[in-house]
């Protein structure tokens, strides 16, 4: 049977077939290279360290397709490890800080999309609204009697097999993120506003609104994105979340969502971050200095974008010679 | 006095407003601390912040040219890390070493620059990625661990002052290369041209103007003042380390945001950024005097930022309608 539905994913399918295939001979040569990379240990920190780079990633993704990006994602990773570790001063303790990190992460996300609505572009926006939420991060962290609760986190790093719950909750958030983006009016108003915001306003869509939740989604999963950390580190850390920013656009820009906003599918991010998450795995097992990741990161980022500019289907810019410092709308133009 | 009226009228409203926080900051100086407005008392401040002031110079010639550059701190932390490695080499003299530095900064924005100038890579993501990679590299070659040490004169140039009197040595190169940069952009036509390559890019390609040397200009220039900057932190510090100018690019942007800049390219200033490093350090101080912690001016200084973003647009705005 032939819904939409079904369509909307065999085509997001089929036009990322290729980034599919390499994840997938990826993990199939490492399997068969690394002895090591399969053991259920390995396997076991292969998941937990994708369900972080997932969440944050499908946050950049929306603020991406909305044709913004967002430079506080690190930062507000950080702040809900941070706070999370605040449980003993507040009532309600642990279940509560849950709540209150990723309500943290949701109000940076309104305040982010309501400094955009009032004229301010968004990369700076976000940009300065990091260093805002790194400070408070940092500030907080210094709080006497701040510790991770242990139970807690154990709760959360339970596993079902090899399965940790968080890559669970990750790939739930995906699809359901997915989902929103192609199937529920705000989030097709979200991509035409990102195709086109002049033409999404005179059409009368809820552009505003759609700006607000787009970005309100992305800090929310920022957070959670956060709480997945904590899982793997135990530790509040305001400074836990520096390479998400670097590691979420470049996980984007390989998923083919074009930068510039409205086109791309949020289905994509999987094999995106399966590959990041991959060949970070690969330099740890093989004991290759660490710091080749952060290299590594930054040539997949310009790689991404050369790719995708030659494809022809990349970066929409203003016109031949150069673009704009960053993508404005009214640059566009 | 028309003239004055009419030179007056002239200033751009962002300068005014940049301004009137440099005289607020003062204000805040005088009456929070005991200290006080010692003239001696600002240049201090002032020469303690030639780092910041060398590279908010790099970032806006950058943003004029419709530009943004994110690697300035790692390129500020390269330098340092050459300087203390390069020193300890023997028959090092001051001046090579400084002479490899800035010719290794010019390197890096080199390849910024033709990155940024031939493809269409937004620049903001291109430094972004630049500077992960440099950020790598320097890590890798030190093995996380910066070794080497600072000559003695090098340490001069940051706190020792000139003939007895206030200016130290990073002051003045600082206000040198301001005044260089600020007559060679605003009185000469190759200048001039970085403003109309930022206002329109096409426009002025239709016109002539070579557009891509000019943004191979405009990052070869931010990479060797972001490196000279990097040279007179580390104369401060006293010590290379691998994450001390990680703020400089955050605050080089909010400085040249302060003084006017607008990152839809053409607009801003040395006038300008000279108020923004100002405002950004004295408001430092008066915070530090306080005991506030850093991590509140990192809150003050976004603050500061998207509050100036907010004034500067409503300003650009005005005048568009």
């Amino acid at each position: 049977m032939i819904s939409p539905l079904s369509t909307t994913a065999a085509r997001s399918v089929r036009r990322a077939g290729l980034l599919w295939a390499v994840a997938l001979v990826l993990v199939v040569i490492a399997a068969i290279a690394l002895p090591a990379f399969r053991t259920p240990v390995s396997i076991n920190s292969l998941l937990a360290a994708l369900a972080p780079i997932v969440l944050i990633s499908v946050g950049q993704a929306i603020a991406v397709l909305y044709g913004g990006i967002d430079l506080s994602v690190g930062a507000v990773a950080g702040l809900s490890t941070v706070v999370l570790s605040l449980h003993t001063l507040v009532p309600g303790g642990a279940p509560v800080a849950v709540l209150l990190a990723l309500a943290a992460g949701l109000l940076i996300g309104v305040l982010n999309g309501a400094g955009v609505i009032a004229g301010i572009n968004p990369l700076l926006m976000t940009f300065a609204m990091a260093g805002v939420v790194q400070g408070l991060a940092l500030l907080l962290q210094s709080t006497p009697d701040a510790a991770v609760p242990f139970d807690l986190v154990r709760v959360f790093s339970v596993k079902v097999g090899p399965v940790p719950v968080f890559a669970i909750v990750a790939l739930v958030a995906l699809v359901l993120a997915w989902l929103w983006m192609s199937q529920s009016r705000l989030g097709r108003v979200v991509q035409a506003a990102g195709y086109d915001q002049r033409i999404a306003v005179r059409l009368g869509f809820p552009v505003r609104r759609a700006t607000i939740v787009a970005f309100a989604l992305a800090g929310l999963l920022a957070a959670m994105g956060g709480l997945a950390i904590v899982t793997r580190t135990f530790a509040a850390d305001a400074l836990v979340g520096s390479s998400s920013i670097i590691d979420s656009i470049a996980t984007v820009l390989v998923a083919g969502i074009v930068i510039t906003g409205g086109v791309g599918s949020i289905l994509s991010v999987l094999p995106a971050a399966v590959i990041i998450a991959v060949v970070g795995q690969i330099i740890t097992l093989t004991g290759t200095d660490a710091y080749y990741q952060t290299i590594f990161k930054g040539l997949l980022l310009l790689a991404a974008m050369g790719v995708y500019q030659l494809a022809g289907k990349g970066i929409r810019l203003p016109w031949r010679l150069r673009g704009a410092a960053i993508i404005t709308k009214e640059a566009a133009r | 006095m028309n003239r004055v009226r009419s030179t007056l009228a002239r200033v751009p409203a962002q300068l005014w407003v940049a301004y009137g926080l440099v005289l607020a900051c003062l204000l805040l100086l005088a009456l929070s601390t005991t200290g006080g407005l010692s003239p001696d008392r600002v240049l201090r401040i002032l020469s303690n912040a030639a780092p910041l002031g060398v590279v908010a110079i790099a970032q806006t010639i950058v943003i004029i040219n419709r530009g943004i550059d994110l690697s300035v701190g790692p390129i500020m932390n390269t330098a340092g890390i050459m300087v203390a490695l390069l020193s300890v080499q023997p028959g090092a003299t001051l001046a090579g070493t400084i002479a490899v530095v800035l010719v290794a900064g010019a390197a890096i924005g080199l390849v910024n620059g033709v990155l940024l100038a031939y493809t269409r890579i937004p620049p903001l993501l291109g430094t972004l990625a630049t500077a992960a990679i440099i950020q790598g590299v320097y890590s890798l070659i030190t093995r996380g661990q910066p070794k080497g040490t600072i000559p003695g004169e090098l340490r001069d140039l940051a706190d020792g002052r000139i003939l007895g009197s206030a200016f130290s040595g990073s002051l003045v190169v600082w206000l040198v290369l301001l005044v260089v940069v600020g007559v060679l952009l605003s009185r000469t036509v190759a200048g001039r041209r970085f403003y109309a390559v930022g206002t329109s890019p096409r426009a002025s390609w239709l016109s002539g103007v070579p557009v891509r040397s000019h943004t191979l200009v405009a990052y070869i220039a931010s990479g060797m003042l972001a490196a000279l900057a990097g040279v007179l932190l580390i104369a401060y510090s006293g010590s290379p380390s691998l994450t001390a100018a990680d703020n400089y690019a955050l605050n080089s942007v909010v400085a040249a945001v302060i003084g006017g800049a607008a990152l839809s390219g053409g607009a801003g200033g040395m006038v300008g950024t000279f108020a923004g490093v100002a405002v950004l350090s004295l408001l430092t101080t008066v915070l530090n005097s306080f005991n506030v912690p850093s991590a509140v001016q990192l809150i003050v200084n976004g603050t500061v930022l998207i509050a100036m973003l907010f004034v500067n647009g409503r300003i650009l705005g005005s005048r568009r309608r």
